[in-house]
């Protein structure tokens, strides 16, 4: 019943994300997660010099971010035939 | 109990698999309803999927979840982004299916439903999805890696130059030939090509919303596009019926192969945002709203095929293209079966988006099989039609005739009855002035579809709305291809072209965009040229090349898989990936040779060249015909060349890697494995 109650709610968020709609969203979340990571890498190693992940201070704006993700996506085969 | 009810589950679903197959193997008393074909298709896929894919995961690659995939490892919130396998299958399903499934099949329709279908289905699940499924396992255990890269570290340094060339070589025939089948479905037609022409402002605005109004609503800028865009297919029949604006927008071949050319240059050429991206997100939305449609629209019309099991055609003499089932059949349906092309999206940005390797099984596998189904809904909807007007439609004026009452008296010769009287209606109906000599596939498909939308909506009244939407939906789609593959190859001509003037290969300087772009449009508009002067159509000489270079990377892909398997030491697996190698290899390499040397010239380069050279010799070729005629026979000796290349790029490179794979098994060298060191999840298992 709850599937069923809460399914348009889902497929709306599905349709977001597969249509890149949330993208922005999804890297601020990322950017956060990052940052977490980082703190918590630096604090266990003291030196903070083994994290893998990139971190950068301060996001991008939405426009910035969106001209960005379309220069990636563009410069490698992204379609096929 | 439970597992009992799962083996009689099973059981139930492999063998009305199994009977639908027979059904479409062996009946011949009346027509198929193409209910056995979904029923086939399914059944195959959904086993396929349990046990063949989960052999592959567990035993083959020993997928482990406890390991961190490069999207965890090196998440920087731009190109490696966890993202939820549900959404990711969405994404690199819609990557994958391009024109390349319901073109393929609709031509390969031209041998009976029965041998295109079955390499669709049996292709795929055997080859095309194992491609797939481990070309992005092996990309993502080596960070994201591309087909080229790995074929450099994992097989030879050749390999990677190999696998490069292969690309830039794919990409500018398989331009040059989708934008023939454009040619193809809209030259004389007004209707079509107003409407193909309105996306083009309707992406303009799209895109100065999206940078500007609204940056990044991809949503809502695109529901509002696709409402232009139907409201344009609805418009395209008052323009079709306004003498001036019929007459403005009817254009011959050559013209619309101009057009296209000047729009793929300015498309590579102008800034991302301004008409690619937003054509791209318009292109994604109508193609998979349409794909379902039809699916839709197949299950509730349930339309029976009216195209034999085989054609007389089997003999190699078709129409639509000229050659035997083997191996023609197997290089014209390329994507929907096996696509080379698909390594590289299962090597670009999927891996490095991934959550679980597990997840690997249900994108890798699963999208492909996706993308078959698509191409089975192609082929019901091309063998749906009557086959005298198939081969109406696709066959070219040079071997039909020109006109419908010649056109009729020849198809009909063949024993496929057709009144002339039934062409004309048709083409009436569908707000065209003609559907003869539409060669490419799309016009044909376009009936096809049209008439399984109108048995679900708007019946006889909206069958030409219908056939002017499949039109644009083909084609709008196509020139997606066409712009985001000429960027791409312009991109790999500035990385070629900076080794030899290191100004060209700088990514920002303007000089360098415009001849990058210039020699890219013109190397995939000189075959589009080729094609659209070609007394055969075009798509008999282009469509198989492309086939050809397409397996060819798919051989590409699967050698490096193989090398792959037997570095970790699963050489008694490498059936897997071998099999549907070798196959693969019969059939690019017999279709590369027959290609060059067959003694017919409708299938052999050389030899339509030394027909055309002793036309002229002889003085059969007028004064005035002497210059394109040698054009002609220029253009078939460089599609010759062009396949040797090609076939010999190949043949270097799988004794390149059988040369490994001998000292790898013979313990004279090490299996040195390029795999990024093991690190342990963080994340809790079981996420999605």
């Amino acid at each position: 019943m709850k599937i069923i109650r809460n399914w348009p709610r889902n497929f709306w968020r599905w349709i977001r994300q597969v249509s890149g709609d949330a993208a922005y969203e999804n890297y601020l979340r990322s950017t956060r997660r990052i940052a977490d990571v980082a703190h918590v890498d630096s604090r266990t190693t003291q030196a903070g010099c083994c994290s893998t992940h990139a971190t950068s201070s301060q996001p991008l704006t939405r426009s910035e971010f969106y001209l960005d993700a379309l220069r990636r996506r563009y410069s490698t085969v992204s379609r096929c035939c | 109990m439970k597992s009992l009810l799962k083996i009689i589950l099973w059981t139930a679903i492999a063998l009305a698999g199994a009977g639908a197959l027979a059904a479409i193997a062996f009946e011949r008393r009346e027509p198929l309803n193409a209910v056995w074909f979904v029923v086939a298709a399914l059944c195959t896929y959904v086993v396929a999927f349990r046990f063949y894919s989960k052999f592959i995961a567990a035993k083959v690659l020993a997928l482990d979840d406890t390991r961190a995939t490069p999207a965890e490892r090196l998440e920087d919130g731009h190109d490696f982004v966890p993202t939820s396998k549900w959404v990711l299958i969405g994404h690199h399903f819609a990557a994958i299916a391009g024109p390349g499934p319901l073109v393929g099949p609709t031509l390969a329709a031209q041998f009976g439903y029965l041998p295109g279908t079955l390499w669709i289905i049996v292709g795929a699940a055997l080859g095309g999805c194992v491609q797939d499924f481990i070309i992005l396992f092996c990309s993502i255990r080596r960070d994201g890696k591309s087909l080229g890269q790995m074929a450099r570290e994992e097989v030879s340094k050749r390999g990677g130059m190999i696998a490069l060339l292969a690309v830039l070589a794919i990409m500018i025939i398989l331009l040059a030939v989708v934008a023939l089948v454009i040619v193809k479905a809209l030259k004389e037609s007004p209707w079509g090509t107003f409407t193909l022409a309105m996306t083009i402002p309707i992406a303009l605005l799209m895109g100065i919303y999206l940078r500007y109004v609204r940056p990044g609503r991809v949503l809502e800028a695109s529901l509002g596009g696709v409402a232009l865009v139907m409201l344009a297919v609805v418009s395209g029949q008052w323009v079709n019926a306004s003498p001036a604006w019929s007459s403005a927008f009817t254009l011959s071949g050559p013209a619309l192969a101009l057009a296209i050319i000047a729009y793929g240059y300015a498309a590579s050429a102008l800034p991302v945002w301004l008409l690619l991206a937003p054509r791209d997100y318009l292109s994604a939305f109508i193609k998979v709203g349409a794909i379902a449609a039809l699916a839709i629209g197949v299950i509730f019309v349930r339309p029976t095929l009216e195209m034999p099991a085989l054609t007389r055609f089997v003999d190699g003499n078709g129409p639509v293209f000229a050659g035997k089932i083997f191996p023609f059949c197997f290089i014209t349906i390329a994507c929907g079966a096996i696509s080379g092309f698909h390594a590289l999206i299962s090597s670009g940005t999927t891996p490095k988006m991934i959550l679980r390797e597990s997840h690997a099984r249900t994108i890798g596998y699963g999208a492909m099989l996706m993308e078959s189904f698509v191409g089975v809904m192609a082929m019901i909807a091309a063998c749906a039609l009557q086959p005298g007007v198939y081969f109406a439609i696709n066959s070219p004026a040079g071997i039909v005739g020109k006109t419908t009452e010649a056109a009729a008296a020849t198809i009909s010769g063949w024993g496929y009855a057709l009144d002339p009287q039934t062409m004309s209606a048709l083409a009436q109906r569908v707000g065209e002035h003609t559907l003869l000599d539409r060669t490419g596939g799309a016009p044909s498909l376009a009936v096809g579809m049209a008439q399984i939308f109108s048995g679900t909506i708007g019946g006889e009244r909206l069958l030409s709305i219908w056939y002017h939407f499949a039109i644009m939906f083909e084609a709008l789609f196509i020139l997606t291809v066409l712009d985001a593959g000429t960027r791409v190859g312009r991109f790999m001509v500035q990385e070629l072209g900076g080794h030899v003037w290191k100004p060209l290969g700088k990514s920002g300087s303007t000089p360098g965009i415009l001849a990058t772009s210039a020699v890219m449009v013109g190397a995939w508009g000189y075959f589009l040229w080729q094609g659209v002067q070609d007394p055969l159509g075009g798509i008999n000489s282009l469509w198989p090349l492309f086939g050809i270079s397409n397996q060819l990377l798919a051989c590409v892909a699967l050698v490096v898989a193989t090398t792959i398997l037997l570095k970790m030491g699963r050489a008694r697996w490498i059936w897997v990936t071998l099999a549907p190698m070798v196959w693969l290899v019969a059939i690019t390499m017999t279709a590369s040779y027959q290609k060059i040397f067959s003694a017919n010239p409708r299938i052999g380069f050389l030899s339509q060249a030394n027909v055309l050279a002793a036309q002229i010799s002889s003085g059969a070729i007028p004064a005035e015909k002497i210059a394109v005629t040698q054009r002609l026979i220029f253009n078939n000796r460089l599609d010759a060349a062009v396949t040797a290349v090609l076939a010999a790029m190949i043949l270097v490179l799988i004794v390149e890697a059988i040369g490994e794979w001998i000292a790898i098994l013979s313990g004279r060298k090490a299996a040195v494995l390029h795999e990024s060191s093991y690190v342990a999840t963080r994340w809790a298992e079981g996420g999605d």
